[in-house]
């Protein structure tokens, strides 16, 4: 009687055994920003927001993680996708644009930061797993706001979401948004979208950050989770 | 191929990748790593930070190493806790350590925390995953005291307090539930000591002893155990065996010779100013 | 299957008073086929140093001589003898450095200090070691073997204590392993001597 162990032959099933042995435990996997973030174009400038869950597999990894990163000092942007790829990202086209606004002497437009993005999340397309809004403030064309979706496409829109969270709002975007809204009515607007998308997404959670970038500069805001509006409750 | 093989010069190697592969689809499983298991935690207080890990490494059901060293050395100031498999969080965290070192003598100044976290980062980053190495770094500098957590991925997050390793829902719970800012040293490490032990009794991998280490701008604190959680079961009599309990074959003995006996007085020490 | 069940094999090291000891079988088979029972696990690299490399028997041999090339360039570069410290962290970085493509081996050092201070020392396949205070165990009757060697082993045991406690050890640890044991050949290192014993046991 044959008893060896090949395969084939076994009526074992090896595939599974392999399988059990492969699985990742949770606190291995990778870092995923599940995430909801807007950004939002208003007369003088841009507001844009994300909600603050980092999530691996099920479990919260970070309650108060920051997704609104600065970018340089009048662009901001916000990100989604693994954690590990859009903060690796970050940290290069943050250097990369340190560079050249050295060399330029005055500020990068907002464009520019954006198609750094585009290009990075472009070519290595098939390995990045990263959504990223671009926004900021220059003189040139003002308050802008740029999405870098998935695949690395750039696209310039004044209202944007994102990430797992995005598609629960833009019902809301569409009906709610109108052009050259003042300061205060943009920021309401954005805070509104990412609590709706909050409460809707497991994925997303904890308090909202918003960073308000205009002519005068940046102003980050916190809203905690007891402050957030509540829908629910009407 | 020449004939005297090469020294190492550095980063992988991949000669054995093909036939492992090779092996792998005969039907022949690549045998498993030394993994930490572990519960690992990292909490700031006022005047510094706390890291507190157990001490158990396991290779599959086995433990492997009751007393495993998860508290690596990073530099004086700076010390990181280890999750994942053992040897990667061992030798990133030396290789980083070693840069560190050349770091400071290049630039003469204490090396900040963020540096250690960068060159980790971009490490894990490269490695895209397969270095499974979940670490918590910490460490004290120019700008205060310092806590992050990197993923094997390569992400990091900054945090007040964090837990890493298999028992970290279990340590998490007990810092979600008495954590708060600006507590004394003794007040942190009466709350790393609960968390980390929530998980060696919670978590089948964590176990053994509680080790802690305490950063401030004093200086650092090892405690190496902080706790013996738990002890082996004390054994009444004896099972040592008289000799001729074995029964020998051969014996062959060699004697040892002093080869030779040099005698050196260092009267100063090593000049490494330049 | 593992691979690391292809040839089987064990090797356990034991740390006493001013001595250690180092045990291996002498079984080389493919599977439960056995080809040879003289092929020793567990060489000597220095004086009072012993490696033990149960596994994979071609990355037994392949590791044991890129070790012993690593260490002879050690030994005319430094031009002194390698404590047993560094040999356990250069049988290490050998292994990390194969992190992604490993051999298939699991190393034990043993061996005494300059001072005369016992070491032992154990680690995985890709170089994460241990370095204990009581006993190193590797091989394909690992789990039988430190229950065994866990209930034997106790603090200060002078040389023949040991011996018996090493030998008892691996002689029943074999026992209940199909692809280990058929002869084993056991190394006790002092100060000033090493003995090296064979043991009569079971052959089937």
């Amino acid at each position: 009687m044959d008893v060896s162990f090949d395969r084939n032959q076994s009526s074992f099933d090896f595939n599974t055994v392999e399988a059990c042995d492969n699985v990742t435990p949770e606190w291995l996997e990778p870092d995923s920003t599940g995430t909801t973030i807007m950004a939002v174009e208003f007369a003088d400038g841009v507001v844009i927001g994300a909600d603050s869950r980092a999530t691996r597999g099920f479990y919260v990894s970070n309650r108060v993680s920051d997704k609104v990163n600065h970018v340089s000092d009048h662009i901001y942007c916000c990100r989604s996708g693994s954690a590990a790829d859009t903060q690796a990202i970050l940290d290069t086209i943050r250097y990369h644009l340190s560079f050249y606004e050295m060399e330029l002497g005055e500020p990068a437009l907002v464009k520019v930061a954006a198609n750094l993005f585009k290009e990075m999340c472009y070519t290595y397309r098939d390995q990045l797993t990263a959504g990223i809004i671009v926004a900021g403030w220059d003189k040139r064309y003002g308050g802008q706001v740029y999405s870098i979706p998935l695949g690395g496409m750039m696209v310039r829109q004044s209202a944007i979401a994102g990430g797992s969270g995005g598609t629960y709002i833009y019902g809301y975007i569409d009906k709610f948004y109108k052009p050259r809204m003042t300061r205060e009515e943009c920021i309401k607007f954005v805070i509104e979208g990412i609590s709706l998308a909050m409460e809707r997404d497991a994925s997303s959670g904890g308090v909202i950050r918003v960073a308000i970038i205009d002519k005068e500069g940046v102003e980050k805001k916190i809203i905690a989770g007891g402050d957030l509006p509540k829908f629910h409750e009407k | 191929m020449a004939l005297l093989p090469d020294l190492p010069k550095g980063g992988f190697v991949f000669e054995n990748f093909q036939r492992n592969e090779f092996l792998k689809a005969k039907g022949f499983r690549a045998p498993k790593a030394t993994k930490t298991g572990t519960t690992i935690v990292g909490c700031l207080v006022k005047d510094g930070v706390i890291l507190g890990a157990d001490t158990r490494a396991t290779s599959g059901s086995v433990i492997a190493d009751k007393y495993s060293d998860k508290i690596h050395y990073m530099a004086k100031n700076i010390y990181c806790c280890g999750a994942g498999t053992a040897a990667d969080t061992l030798y990133v965290t030396r290789m980083v350590s070693s840069n560190l070192e050349l770091h400071r003598l290049n630039t003469n100044r204490v090396v900040p925390v963020i540096c250690a976290l960068r060159m980790l980062k971009q490490h894990l980053f490269r490695y895209q995953g397969y270095v499974s190495a979940a670490l918590v770094l910490a460490g004290v500098d120019e700008d205060g005291a310092h806590l992050y957590s990197v993923t094997p991925h390569g992400s990091s997050d900054k945090l007040p307090f964090t837990t890493m390793g298999s028992g970290s829902l279990a340590a998490m719970a007990v810092f979600e539930t008495r954590w708060k800012p600006n507590m004394t040293i003794e007040e942190g490490k009466k709350l790393v000591r609960d968390s980390v032990a929530a998980g060696i009794f919670n978590d089948l991998g964590s176990g053994n002893n509680i080790d802690m280490c305490i950063i401030t701008r004093d200086g650092v604190d090892y405690m190496r155990p902080y706790e013996e959680a738990n002890l082996k079961g004390q054994r009444l009599n004896s099972y040592v065996f008289d000799k001729g309990a074995t029964p020998i074959l051969t014996v062959h003995t060699i004697p040892l010779e002093v080869e030779e006996v040099m005698v050196r007085h260092m009267d100063e020490t090593m000049d490494t100013s330049a | 299957m593992s691979i690391m069940n292809y040839n089987g094999g064990v090797v356990i090291a034991m740390k006493g008073k001013d001595c250690v000891a180092i045990a291996t079988d002498t079984r080389l088979g493919v599977r439960s086929l056995t080809l040879t029972t003289d092929f020793p696990k567990v060489f000597q690299m220095g004086p009072t140093l012993f490696l033990g490399l149960p596994g994979l028997a071609t990355d037994t041999m392949t590791v044991y001589q890129r070790l012993r090339f690593r260490l002879n360039m050690y030994e005319l570069r430094e031009n002194k003898r390698v404590r047993p410290q560094v040999f356990t962290s250069m049988v290490s970085n050998l292994l990390y450095e194969r992190r992604f493509g490993p051999y298939f081996v699991e190393p034990v050092v043993a061996g005494l200090d300059k001072d005369g201070t016992p070491y032992i020392a154990s680690m995985d396949l890709i170089g994460s070691y241990q370095e204990p205070e009581d006993i190193c165990v590797a091989g394909t009757c690992s789990e039988q073997a430190y229950g065994m060697a866990e209930a034997l082993w106790e603090k200060d045991m002078d040389a023949d204590k040991l011996f018996e406690a090493i030998s008892q050890s691996l002689m029943n640890a074999c026992d209940r392993d199909a692809i280990s044991g058929q002869g084993a050949i056991v190394h006790i290192v002092e100060k000033n001597k090493i003995t090296t014993k064979t043991l009569k046991m079971r052959m089937d």
